[in-house]
């Protein structure tokens, strides 16, 4: 076994990605802050606020409620360690390291277990906001991941009929994009799924409609309602590092095109150049998703939210699956 | 199958960030659904009745317009109206124009604060800062004239303490040029948004028998549909010659008064244009004259010691509805012996917490800010019990510290029942 290509390689890799993504997403954070004060004529923090943050949460007393049991103190580091995890199946610009035969179901699998522990947490507060929280955060996972599964599972069968050696891996987004499949129907079904993640990127960083299971003034913060200290700077890290990875999986599937190769650069350097303009990538999406959604609008009730994405965004979803499919069942 | 249900009752307050003072109430819950609500004051008491004991009319003047931030005019105009009907003062034409002006002024900058307080609650928070922002020309505005953003103190006993000149008059009109070019986008955002639509439309329904029942006033009442408005039905000073109407929901939005959130909040809209309106022709109709009656605070204190003898009631449209204050005096003495001020908020709250049932936890906080809640205004003693309020009064009290006491240390002698009609203080 070729231990230093197999172990020693990958976590190197791992590790190294893990401290840029925390940073770039903590920085990305300052962004969309310092972006959404100036649309609403604010000056708005520093850029590096949200860093200045962790580090002094890291520092703080932490509290923890009589009511609280062991799952309290553990769902934070668990769900980071979750999200360090999945950055080993993130598109980033590159093909992911860890990248298997069907490794989508892994990816799935993992973000979801993120908001499962956070869900976890906060019922294990004791809190009564933190259960109506909780709730709320089960609630709108099982409405929005349906249509993502459908819409990737859709698209990742269509791109492998194209020909690739690993299907259903993450892989194949950079072998193979959603418009090169070349039919016209299977363009306005590509555009209709992007309408579809991103909403779905909107619900699953949980902003403007759907920021209802931190809901501050309604709840008091929800989930996060009894964190406090090194507990709630995790959880902070871990929140913002899943808007980057969700939002990395969009920009994999409809914007995956590099520069690596009209610089002629190959290996370690060209990884390095192709996760830059990712990042860049990542930030222009999340710009629009995030920092305008959430100025433009408030938050739904969590029915009305639901009713939205099974009626609007699940159909819109089954529509562009058929549409990118079409030719091929036919 | 007989359907379960799991009822948990949740404290939402006293300090909540959806609320702005302290308040408290006790949901009970089924899933989101909120079955009942409980209201429980007095986390605000500071006990402003009492302190009044100690002070004479001028002084209670001040006390009165530190009741409350938002409506220290209201409050203070309300209270002086009370004691010229005791004392059967006449105040100056010119003075009652500066009152509605003033008065006009703090009803935008009530209502502003609302608006952006509404769009705050549903995580809106662009709308709450273009409010806040239009707010502060306002805010400007009224410092330039009574010297301070908050408490401006112009009224006094018998008219009003400063007087609106030509460059007070000119910065008057700028703010309306202004208001005309800011109020029309704020209106489109309110009016015509998604988000609003779907969060305030049949949110918190009060109808108009519910609202009859509380005894909802202000916006809260004319949203359910009741016209009533206290500058209006009263004939208040100079207000009908200024053309004042009540503003109904449906002369904003166009259709039939639900009396829900999105009511409400119109009808704040609509008074926003009010306002202005009223401000303008206040402005060209106002006569040159004296502004008070009485030119020196000392003379009016020798004055009220001899005029106020009995008792008068002032009401007022302040910004949440109408207020009232019952002063009673006795000729000699320089303070009144009973100062006792009713405010909007109190019956509009109760009335809220029965529209609010039946909806979700997520409409709570805006019902809450629908009815804009002034509790530091507000609270007194009163009990509420299984949504009965009941009033306690000495004799209750009395038996319930004869109860704790017993309860405490059973092995305690001597007889409990008061001498006379009621135990000495």
């Amino acid at each position: 076994m070729d231990v230093v290509g197999e172990l020693v390689y990958p976590t190197v890799g791992l590790l190294g990605l893990y401290a840029f993504v925390s940073l770039a997403s903590l920085v990305w954070e300052g962004v969309d802050r310092k972006l959404v004060a100036r649309m609403q004529r604010r000056i708005g923090p520093p850029i590096l606020q949200p860093l200045y943050d962790f580090l002094k949460l890291s520092s703080k007393e932490t509290i923890i409620p009589s009511t609280a049991n062991f799952m309290f103190t553990a769902a934070p580091g668990l769900a980071l360690a979750t999200a360090i995890a999945l950055l080993a199946y993130t598109p980033v610009g590159f093909t992911p390291i860890l990248a298997s035969k069907g490794d989508v179901m892994v990816f799935i699998y993992l973000l979801t277990l993120i908001g499962f522990f956070k869900i976890l947490g906060a019922i294990s507060s004791g809190n009564p906001y933190a259960k109506i929280g909780a709730a709320r955060e089960a609630t709108i996972m099982v409405s929005r991941e349906p249509a993502m599964m459908l819409g990737i599972f859709a698209i990742m069968w269509r791109l492998g009929k194209l020909g690739v050696d690993k299907p259903f891996s993450m892989g194949v987004f950079y072998v193979h994009n959603i418009w090169e499949i070349g039919t016209p129907m299977s363009f306005v079904g590509a555009v209709i799924l992007l309408y579809v993640f991103t909403v779905w990127l909107a619900s699953e960083i949980e902003v403007g409609f759907f920021n209802i299971p931190d809901a501050e003034e309604e709840i008091a913060g929800g989930l996060l309602v009894e964190y406090s200290g090194r507990y709630l700077a995790l959880l902070k890290l871990t929140n913002a590092m899943k808007a980057f990875i969700s939002a990395s999986l969009v920009v994999a599937i409809f914007f995956p095109w590099g520069i690596s190769g009209y610089l002629n650069l190959t290996g370690l350097s060209a990884n390095v150049v192709d996760l830059l303009f990712h990042t860049l990538k990542v930030f222009a999406l999340l710009f629009f998703v995030e920092s305008v959604f959430r100025a433009v609008t408030g938050r739904l009730k969590i029915t009305q939210a639901v009713d939205f994405l099974w009626k609007n965004v699940f159909l819109a979803s089954l529509v562009g699956s058929l549409l990118i499919a079409m030719e091929v069942i036919m | 199958m007989t359907k379960v249900e799991y009822w948990v009752k949740m404290p939402f307050g006293p300090i909540h960030p959806g609320l702005e003072e302290p308040e408290k109430f006790i949901l009970t819950l089924d899933g989101e659904r909120i079955v009942d609500v409980d209201v429980k004051l007095g986390y605000n008491l500071r006990g402003i009745q009492w302190i009044a004991f100690r002070r004479n009319y001028i002084q209670i003047m001040y006390l009165a317009e530190r009741m409350c931030g938002i409506c220290s005019f209201s409050h203070n105009h309300t209270y002086t109206r009370a004691v010229e009907e005791a004392g059967g003062i006449e105040v100056p034409e010119r003075a009652e124009y500066i009152r509605v002006i003033i008065g006009e002024l703090e009803r935008i900058h009530s209502h502003l604060l609302n608006l952006g307080v509404l769009a705050h609650d549903i995580g809106y928070d662009t709308l709450l800062h273009l409010t806040w922002l239009a707010r502060e020309k306002v805010m400007d505005t009224l410092e330039a004239i009574a010297g301070n953003r908050v408490n401006y103190s112009m009224v006094t006993i018998g008219g009003v303490r400063r007087d609106i000149d030509g460059k007070k008059r000119r910065i008057i009109l700028d703010m309306i040029k202004y208001y005309r070019e800011v109020f029309p986008g704020i209106e489109d955002a309110f009016l015509h948004d998604p988000t609003i639509e779907a969060r305030f439309r049949d949110t918190a329904i009060i109808s108009k028998r519910v609202a009859m029942e509380q005894g909802a006033v202000g916006p809260t009442g004319r949203g359910s549909g009741i016209r009533d408005d206290a500058r209006w039905s009263e004939r208040l000073g100079v207000y009908p010659d200024l053309g004042i109407k009540p503003v109904m929901p449906q002369d904003v939005t166009g259709e039939r008064p639900r009396g829900d959130v999105f009511d409400r909040m119109a009808v704040r809209i609509g008074e926003l244009w009010g306002s202005l309106e009223l401000i303008e022709n206040a402005l060209d109709a106002m006569p040159d004259g004296k502004i008070k009656t009485f030119p020196k605070d000392n003379i009016l204190v020798a004055k009220l010691k001899l005029l106020v003898d009995g008792e008068g009631i002032g009401r007022y449209e302040a910004p949440r509805g109408e207020l009232v204050h019952y002063v009673r005096g006795k000729k000699g003495s320089d303070k009144p012996l009973r100062w006792k001020p009713r405010e909007p908020t109190f019956p509009n709250l109760f009335a809220v917490a029965e529209g609010v049932k039946g909806d979700q936890v997520a409409d709570f906080v805006v019902a809450v800010a629908s009815i804009d809640p002034c509790l530091s205004c507000t609270d007194r003693v009163a009990v509420v019990q299984d949504g009965k309020k009941k009033i306690l009064t000495e004799k209750d009290l009395l038996r319930e510290s004869i109860r704790k006491t017993r309860e405490i240390n059973s092995n305690i002698k001597g007889d409990p029942t008061p001498v006379g009609s009621s135990c000495s203080r």
